[in-house]
């Protein structure tokens, strides 16, 4: 009786439901200058919706995202894969890769503006940032945890090559290929807004600003929420990919 | 491999790095990305230009402050949602929300709510530490091994001795790692809000990026590279002294 009322089905329903009662509770509390309620998001949350400036922005929004991000798996996958086959290469480049992991991202920002600009060129340099070390770290572990009998058996019938590559590494690397994936998206969402404030404010980052300086709490937590959202998808679509990709990895862990 | 040659691949790729950084310095300029030689020659100057060192004390404390309440308060909310089914499923909906929102787009909001002073930097610190730590805190609290404590219920221990003597010191690797993770995304959350509002050292990169040359730039992302890395060695190394039964392989990649 007790466990199945604790199970996610009936409790997460509830939890949403008690969140934004409390939620609403404080707003009644909390000065309107500082604070929404609810009820007062989601209304601006529809009211954006419906005059079409909130999908827009949006569509903006995940341009650089998109781009920044693919470009950030086309090169992760490879440079990982090769990096990681050799362990004198990937002892030679840890220390360095961690040491620019170690870099806040956004501190990279002022170069991006030298190099690229303000506009579209900076935005989908600061998402490759955000997201290729997080995706390379992955593919690396991955391609470094493959079990060395299944490279013997491999090496004993004779495959080499690109074959050995396809049949072999990159299937048995899968799982942390996707956890890179996934961790990588959700990075790239991130970068997304990040870069929309740094550089000059479009889409996303223009209506939060927007709405923020005018003390409009409610469009502000709206824009957020949906930032949020987005990201929550873009991973929640990476693992449903991967489980589609790969069904034979059951992930047990987050 | 010997330990030797791990080291000296290392150098060597250490070597590489710093060379590659030389030449293409030299390629581009100082405008565009200044030699490693000019960084190191022009790095006084931008200690004493932009008082650094005392900017990153600064900036460090208020990390210190925010970082330090949100591994309490995510050590206690973790343990406790691992521990219990119902406060789980009543908050994992609205933790997993919070772990996605970016921190970027929180800033705007938070300058509304704390302004542009210790508060907003403590709160915009806190809120990017605070779900790591919760999340591997949890995760090390659901897997605590049922027969521990059974063993411990069958020595009779209470409750409170069962915690401290029992699960505390089986979470204790995890809480660590937690809180690495946690730092590092601390640091890239006072970057960002720094940045943001052009304070402490944050400000100094900001600062840095609009000069004509990039030494200065250069100069500080290298520094607080050395702080990122430095730090977490140290927690690193303080996990080996303290848990030595804690093993690096169970390092949960965040």
């Amino acid at each position: 009786m007790r466990a199945s009322l604790t199970r996610p089905l009936v409790l997460y329903p509830v939890s949403i439901v008690l969140g934004l009662g409390v939620w609403e509770a404080l707003a009644r509390v909390i000065p309107k200058a500082l604070f929404a309620p609810p009820s007062a998001v989601l209304g601006r949350l529809a009211a954006m919706t419906a005059d079409g400036s909130l999908p827009a922005a949006l569509l903006g929004s995940v341009q650089h995202m998109l781009v920044g991000y693919l470009l950030a798996v086309l090169l992760a996958i490879p440079v990982g894969i090769i990096v990681g086959r050799s362990t004198a290469i990937a002892t030679a480049v840890e220390p360095i890769l961690n040491a620019v992991y170690a870099i806040p991202p956004v501190a990279f920002a002022p170069f991006f503006v030298i190099w690229f600009g303000l506009y579209f060129e900076a935005r989908v340099a600061l998402v490759f940032a955000m997201c290729f070390f997080e995706i390379l770290i992955n593919v690396l572990q991955g391609v470094r945890n493959i079990d060395r009998g299944l490279l013997d058996a491999a090496r004993s019938l004779d495959l080499t090559g690109f074959a050995l590559y396809r049949k072999v590494v990159i299937p048995a690397a899968s799982p942390f290929i996707f956890t890179g994936l996934r961790v990588g998206i959700g990075r790239a969402v991130n970068a997304m807004i990040t870069a929309e404030l740094f550089f000059s404010a479009v889409y996303l980052g223009q209506m939060l600003k927007t709405s923020s300086n005018a003390f409009d709490i409610a469009s502000t937590f709206a824009v957020i929420l949906v930032v949020s959202l987005f990201g929550l998808a873009c991973q929640e679509a990476m693992r449903l990919a991967e489980r589609f990709v790969i069904p034979w990895h059951h992930e047990s862990t987050a | 491999m010997s330990r030797g040659k791990a080291w000296a691949l290392r150098l060597a790729g250490i070597a590489v790095f710093v060379l590659a950084w030389e030449i293409a310095g030299r390629i581009f300029g100082d405008a565009l990305f200044a030699p490693f030689s000019a960084v190191i020659a022009g790095f006084p100057a931008t200690v004493r230009d932009y008082h650094l060192f005392a900017e990153l004390a600064g900036s460090l404390r208020q990390l210190l402050l925010g970082y330090l309440l949100g591994c309490i308060v995510g050590i206690v909310l973790g343990i406790m949602m691992g521990r219990s089914a119902l406060l789980d499923g009543l908050l994992q909906p609205w933790v997993s929300m919070m772990f996605v929102t970016s921190i970027a787009s929180l800033v705007p909001l938070f300058i509304i709510t704390f302004g542009f002073g210790l508060m907003f930097r403590v709160a915009i610190v806190f809120m990017a530490a605070v779900w790591y730590v919760l999340l591997v805190t949890y995760h090390g609290a659901r897997s605590v091994s049922p027969d521990l404590l059974q063993t411990a219920r069958a020595f009779e221990s209470s409750r409170v001795q069962t915690f401290f003597k029992v699960m505390l010191p089986a979470l204790y690797p995890y809480i660590l790692v937690g809180m690495r993770i946690g730092l590092a995304h601390a640091i890239r959350a006072m970057v960002i809000a720094e940045m943001y509002v052009i304070v402490g050292f944050g400000g100094v990169v900001y600062n840095a990026g609009v000069e004509i040359s990039t030494v200065s730039l250069l100069g500080a992302l290298l520094t607080i590279m050395l702080v990122g890395v430095a730090l977490n060695e140290a927690l690193k190394w303080f996990a080996q002294r303290t848990a030595p039964w804690y093993s690096e392989r169970q390092q949960l990649s965040n």
